[in-house]
């Protein structure tokens, strides 16, 4: 019988590779075997060993989280969600910067100062916890496979207008170095092995948009009928509910917003009857946020005052009765 | 002659000594049997040439970075006085190497591969393994090793080679 002797190839030392790759310093020894058969003896001979020592890639990739952000004119400290991930396969430190003079957009967004925030209690939400980005100081520190979540911050100038859109954008550029993919930074890597520079050149940018959007009101006007038989006919002497919600969509405040609505003709408002989220209003002038205004006009008001979208849907709802 | 240099001269003497050892040992671990063998690994660089375009050379590699595609080389010859037959080249592939489809090919050998760290061969669209129970198709992901089976005997003083490429991962 033949003896067949493989060799194993050999690591260094144990490596899991991740998504990153092959981890730096790793050893891949390779013996190959040759088996034959002279005059019947069966022999094995092994080849020398050859010797692979995995250095260091540097690569770095930015991804936006945040959605477009709606924003009004002026608007202050809104941030922009983005992901600084270490695609290499060693540990590499990257710097920061902010951009925000870009082209194709309509405006360009104030960067605060700080600019860069790390999202430090990992709440995907820009707040006070979070710490800001000073270069040279706290520069990301990643391991392979690794990422780290950065805000951009910015204010809005006054001069812009509904629909006008602005950029702002992350880099993350590798500490060590950038450059065409293949450049070498001879014993700059993990345990002072050689570096290279990945496909992406050791630096990566994305952009996030503002959006300026005026705040718009929706309003939506529903009724149901009870007759005075139990059914739902408009007849004489039918009672009909109205329901108005009232939603923001959009960035900033509709201040000192009012309702009005007319109490149709041929039917008669049921008093006492009006409420906002409800609650009760009374229909006396000015001793709460509405009144049944007969003056001019039967007409139902209800001072909403400054709506934001935040504020939720407002529902206002009266009643009246068929003449 | 001071004592001091005598014991450093004889030091120097003795590590030269054993160098000699140590490169007569590897001499006799190639050339051991009738064949001598040898491996080297290659990589691709892009050199510029005279005109000043990029050419693509194959090197002698001591470093990968993740991605890069290696190439393993097995150099024989039959330096014996008999041919030599049966012969089978035997490689193992890295866990870190991904072999690259087709790249072991070969006019006068048989290619093989193991996907159970050597125990058995076969052809590449016979391998099969089992994941949770479900048996698929080996990928190349899967092979441990790769081998060539020489269909002829080695005549004296015959030599060949054979080579397959990895990508690192």
């Amino acid at each position: 019988m033949r003896a067949s002797i493989i060799a194993c190839a050999l690591l260094g030392y144990s490596a899991v590779a991740g998504a990153a790759g092959t981890p730096v310093g790793t050893v891949i020894e390779n013996t190959a075997s040759v088996t034959f058969d002279l005059a019947g003896a069966p022999t094995t001979v092994l080849t020398n060993t050859t010797s692979l020592t995995v250095v260091e890639r540097i690569d770095v990739v930015v991804t936006l989280l945040s959605p477009q952000i709606l924003v009004a004119a002026s608007d202050t400290s809104r941030a922009l969600l983005f992901r600084v991930s270490n695609t290499g396969n060693g540990t590499e430190v990257y710097t920061l910067t902010i951009d925000n003079i870009l082209g194709s957009d309509d405006f360009d967004p104030i960067a605060a100062v700080p600019a860069i925030y790390f999202d430090t209690d990992a709440s995907g939400d820009f707040n006070v916890g979070d710490q800001p980005y000073t270069p040279g100081v706290n520069d990301p520190n990643l391991a392979a496979d690794a990422s780290i979540d950065v805000f951009l911050v910015n204010d809005i100038p006054a001069a812009v207008v509904s629909g006008n859109i602005g950029r702002s954008q992350l880099t993350a550029t590798s500490a060590t170095g950038t450059g065409v993919p293949g450049t070498l930074f001879a014993g700059q890597g993990d345990g002072n092995v050689d570096a290279v520079i990945g496909s992406t050149g050791g630096e990566a940018l994305e952009f996030g948009e503002y959006l300026v959007a005026d705040v718009q009101i929706n309003a939506v006007k529903a009724q149901a009928v009870a007759d005075p038989f139990g059914g739902n006919e408009p007849v004489p002497g039918a009672t009909i509910t109205y329901t108005i919600t009232v939603d923001v969509v959009g960035a900033g405040t509709a201040t000192a917003s009012v309702f009005n609505d007319l109490i149709p003709t041929f039917t008669t408002y049921v008093p006492n009857s009006l409420t906002l989220n409800a609650a009760s209003l009374t229909d006396a002038l000015g001793d709460d946020a509405g009144e049944f205004d007969t003056s001019v006009v039967p007409t139902i008001v209800v001072r909403l005052g400054d709506l934001t979208a935040a504020g939720g849907t407002q529902t206002v709802v009266f009643q009246v009765t068929i003449d | 002659m001071s004592a001091f240099t005598e014991k450093l001269l004889a030091r120097a003497m003795a590590f030269a000594a054993l160098f000699v050892l140590f490169a007569s040992d590897i001499a006799l671990a190639q050339g051991k049997g009738h064949l001598e063998v040898t491996t080297i690994v290659q990589k691709e660089i892009l050199v510029e040439n005279e005109d000043g375009d990029s050419e693509k050379q194959l090197v002698v590699a001591e470093t990968v970075i993740p991605g890069e595609r290696v190439v393993y080389t097995i150099v024989f010859e039959n330096v014996g006085d008999a041919a030599a037959e049966n012969v089978v080249i035997t490689n193992p592939i890295s866990e870190s190497l991904t072999y690259v489809a087709g790249s072991a090919s070969n006019d006068s050998m048989k290619v093989e591969f193991s996907v159970d760290d050597g125990k058995t061969f076969g052809l590449a669209s016979e391998l099969r393994m089992v994941d949770n129970g479900i048996e698929r198709p080996a990928t190349t992901n899967d092979y441990t090793h790769v081998r060539w089976v020489m269909q002829n005997e080695l005549e004296v003083g015959a030599k060949g080679s054979a080579s397959f490429a990895a990508v690192l991962q």
